[in-house]
């Protein structure tokens, strides 16, 4: 924990020696006024009598934990009942194993971490088998399991529980600051704030909400989302591990204050407060652990009335209280926030277009492909397809010829059950889609995936994703890192041009919930085109466009083909489709037509009959 | 050890019904009611206040099955409807049926005092020996008020306009409230029919228990941990299924293992089911029942 304590400050201190743009002198006080503020409340609590402070310090852990958990049911939509359960562990870990032997409690913590971070992980890629619901569900029997063996085994003293280390005492020098847990227990807290905060602020953010809005979204800008999740919920279990690692120094360990109802309540901390912003967990944790003592009367009447208010609160601000009171702050500051926004950006210089000679090497090869669902017939049977470098090829057949089958199939989303597909002759079957876009390519959605909440700019910052070094492991402390900023500001100036260059320049700051579908398409093409792939597979792209938008359309996708890139694109209109493509194949029934140029396609008698629909 | 498997089935029919009584609201709401035990404590409790104001114990049992229906029709008007009416996919529901769960309980607590009352032992009295094992007339009644409950939900669900909509609106609320189908009614009835059976489970365990406003809890657990077993998430009565399993088995353990085996044995079963099967042993998606592996890549696939 010392090391922590440091660092936290160091970190602190490191950003506010760093120069950062225009605004950074206000950012930097912004963070010096707030860290000041903390301190003096910390002391404050330090200092205060031993009713009041249990009160805090019991607040504050319960703090830690709700944010641990607003981290990946905020963040990755994974609603975890198992934090009672890596609390547990964190607290009986300490407590048994400072009272079986001599060391110190700071030596514990690192084992805590490790041990709750191992055992979060291992139950996240387990329990990620299922999602929504299911991840609940399946968390919850961890708790459920982990209370049980705490009643009912000798080591962990059954019902009653174990008395807790002491935690030791300020150094002489120190000791006017007051009671140490409390500084300790602050200190943590604090952390944890600054983690989430800082996350929320780096380009990882975008990132995390696009794999739990639009998983396939993520995978094809190159995320590997399973290792992510699994990543991200071993980091949340080794902050609800810390945080039991400090509660039990605040007195005795027992079964009762982890069980099921405890994971329940954490929950209930993150939906009252406001999931999925920094401060809602913890108003939401003040709110549930300070109830009981602020409102003193008959016991069942106050739980009455906690239950009633709980209600109340749920159903009048279904987004949680701070939800809700950033909704009306951002509605009121609006325009100023614009602004600032537009101030920070400084213009980076435009993305240079690669032009590579149109060669004619085959860069996409399928090979035998087999696939069907489940039950029924085969959807593709003994497919070939080979697409050239530099060409623009076009799919098209019928519905249900298993075009969108065969995209996916060559995006990685899903698997052939014979047959290989070769990117740039190297074999990839099997892997999945963020594999492929490490190797170039990239694909877009008939229905677009995007993260509807965030700005289009920040979507498209996503398909940025491997291009920036080391984005997962920074991103902890990302506004603190000099780096940080600037490429932060270079990868939105990145998005914003690419969006420019897709026409979508008025709408860099609109929610992509609030955009006509015609940009959201625009987006799609932007979050692709930003990272400068290879080959692009569109899947009907021009879906749902006017006339016009179609046009745009045709004359970008020209664009992209002038700088040689690759594209394969599924789609009806082939009046859109026949003048870019240089190779069209037609599927029918799962099985290759026919593989020419548009002329010969639109020829072909056999194509008439099937597709036109002609006698 | 027929007398073990024939108490397990008696008390799993309890966990059954109230696995049941879960998965008929989840199915029509996908919402997991965490004031489903409070349903049962709320029958018991009425069904003791009233037999000790000397009221026949069948008509108290009468009134304390529709109250226990009017409990959770409060429960979804009050906790639920708000919430999907919000955010159809949102978890709030989670910390209204809690905080409501919460509620009754304390309410029951204020009004009824937190220790033990009597209960009416309606069949208890009466023991059927059955082999060399003995039965109550009332756990005898347990099981067949299971069966007929279970195969009478089947039956209304398979065979009846109202069990068809049921189905429609677990499988997409627009659209069936978009071809004509009262959502809101149907999801009305089917919380009056968890509180049916939640209601009913506590009258048929209420003569060993006795009335206690705390018994929710513990009963509301064994229904959540039955539903699960059985995958009643899907198909409620698989969750009927899930409860005679448990029953049988923690009465097992506590027969062949020690007497406080029941206590942690059916968090093991469920444990090792949800790993071979995470959504239950009788569910569709089952690896046992799993005829044809699909090969699919994770996630939906986009038809072509």
């Amino acid at each position: 924990m010392k090391d922590r304590m440091d660092g936290s400050r160091g970190q602190i201190s490191l950003s506010a020696g760093v120069p950062t743009g225009r605004l950074a002198p206000v950012r930097r006080a912004r963070g010096a006024i707030f860290v000041a503020a903390y301190l003096v409340l910390t002391y404050g609590i330090a200092q205060s009598s031993l009713n009041l402070q249990a009160l805090a310090l019991v607040a504050a852990v319960f703090s830690i934990l709700a944010i641990s958990l607003d981290l990946v049911a905020g963040m990755l939509g994974l609603y975890s009942l198992g934090q009672g359960g890596f609390f547990a562990i964190g607290a009986y870990l300490t407590t048994i194993v400072a009272a079986q032997y001599e060391v110190s409690v700071f030596w514990l913590l690192p084992a805590v971490l490790v041990v709750t971070g191992v055992s979060g992980a291992l139950i996240g890629a387990m329990s990620l088998r299922v999602s929504g619901l299911y991840f609940a569900i399946t968390t919850f029997v961890f708790t459920l399991v982990l209370t049980v063996l705490a009643t009912d085994l000798s080591i962990t003293g059954g019902l009653q529980g174990l008395l807790g280390p002491a935690f030791p005492d300020f150094p002489d020098s120190l000791a006017p600051l007051g009671t140490p847990v409390a500084w300790c227990v602050m200190l943590a807290l604090l952390v944890a704030i600054a983690l989430v905060w800082n996350i929320r602020r780096s380009p990882f953010y975008p990132v995390l909400l696009a794999i739990r809005d639009a998983e396939p979204f993520a995978e094809a800008a190159g995320v590997r989302t399973a290792v992510i999740k699994v990543g991200v919920f071993g980091l949340s279990a080794a902050m609800a591990g810390a945080a039991g690692w400090l509660f039990s120094f605040l007195g005795v360990v027992s079964p009762g204050q982890f069980d099921w109802a405890v994971s329940l309540n954490i929950l209930v901390m993150v939906l009252v407060g406001g999931i999925n912003t920094t401060l809602g967990p913890i108003v939401g944790a003040m709110f549930v652990t300070m109830f009981p003592a602020v409102v003193n009367i008959d016991p069942w009447l106050q739980e009455i009335l906690y239950g009633a208010l709980s209600i109340f609160a749920i159903t009048m601000f279904p987004e949680g209280v701070v939800g809700l009171a950033k909704r009306r702050l951002a509605a009121l500051l609006k325009p100023m926030a614009r602004e600032t926004a537009a101030a920070e950006t400084p213009m980076a210089a435009p993305q240079v277009a690669r032009t590579v000679e149109a060669d004619g090497a085959p860069i996409v090869e399928c090979r035998g492909i087999e696939f069907g669902y489940g039950v029924g017939p085969k959807v593709l049977r003994n497919v070939d397809l080979v697409v050239r470098r530099g060409h623009i090829h076009g799919l098209i057949g019928p519905n249900g010829s298993g075009k969108s089958t065969l995209a996916n199939i060559i995006a990685g989303r899903l698997r052939p059950q014979a047959g290989n597909v070769l990117i740039k002759g190297v074999p990839v079957t099997g892997q999945a889609p963020s594999e492929r876009a490490r190797l170039g390519m990239r694909r877009t959605f008939q229905a677009a995936q995007l993260v509807r909440e965030l700005p289009t700019s920040r979507n498209v910052m996503v398909g940025l994703y491997n291009g920036v070094p080391r984005i997962v492991r920074r991103a902890p402390v990302w506004p603190l890192l000099p780096s940080g900023h600037r490429d932060a500001a270079s990868m939105l100036a990145r998005a914003e041009q690419a969006l420019r260059a897709v026409g979508a320049g008025n709408w860099v700051d609109a929610r992509v919930g609030d955009v006509p579908h015609g940009i959201e398409q625009l987006t799609q093409l932007a979050s692709v085109r930003v990272a400068g792939p290879e080959i692009i597979v569109l899947d009907e792209p021009a879906t749902g466009l006017s006339m016009s938008e179609v046009d745009h359309l045709a004359r970008l996708l020209g664009q992209l083909k002038a700088q040689g890139v690759t594209m394969i694109i599924i789609e009806h209109q082939t009046r859109f489709l026949f003048p870019l493509c240089d190779q069209v194949t037609v599927l029918n029934a799962g099985e290759v037509i026919l593989t020419s140029t548009a002329e010969a396609v639109r020829a072909d008698p056999t194509v008439r009959q099937i597709y036109l629909g002609e006698g | 050890m027929l007398q073990f498997v024939l108490s397990g089935l008696a008390i799993g029919a309890i966990y059954g019904l109230m696995g049941m009584a879960l998965a008929i609201s989840f199915y029509v709401t996908r919402v997991i009611n965490f004031a489903q035990g409070q349903m049962m404590m709320v029958a018991i409790m009425i069904v003791s206040a009233l037999t000790a104001a000397d009221i026949s114990p069948w008509l108290s049992v009468l009134i304390g099955l529709v109250c226990a229906c009017v409990v959770a029709v409060l429960s979804y008007v009050l906790a639920v409807r708000p919430i999907l009416a919000f955010d159809r996919f949102s978890f709030g529901w989670l910390v209204s049926t809690l905080g409501f769960a919460v509620v009754v309980e304390n309410a029951a607590a204020y009004v009824w005092g937190p220790t033990s009352r009597a209960f009416p032992p309606i069949l208890n009295d009466i023991s059927v020996p059955i082999g060399d094992s003995v039965l109550t007339a009332q756990q005898l009644l347990a099981i067949g008020a299971a069966i007929v409950l279970t195969a009478a939900f089947e039956l209304i669900r398979k065979r009846t306009l109202f069990g068809k909509l049921g189905m429609a609106i677990a499988a997409d609320p627009e659209m069936a409230s978009a071809i004509g189908a009262n959502t809101t009614a149907v999801a009305i009835v089917a919380f009056a029919l968890s509180g049916l059976f939640a209601g009913v489970a506590g009258v048929l365990i209420g003569p060993s228990t006795f009335a206690n406003p705390y018994l929710g809890d513990t009963f509301g657990t064994y229904g959540f941990i039955a539903m699960m077993i059985g995958g009643g998430t899907e198909k409620p009565a698989a969750a009927m299924f899930g409860g005679l399993l448990l029953g049988v088995l923690a009465e097992g353990a506590n027969a062949t293992i020690n007497s406080q085996a029941s206590d942690w044995f059916p968090f093991l079963v469920l444990v090792v089911i949800l790993i071979v099967s995470p959504r239950g042993l009788f569910s569709s998606g089952s690896a046992l029942l799993r005829l044809r592996p699909a090969r699919l890549a994770p996630g939906r696939p986009v038809a072509g």
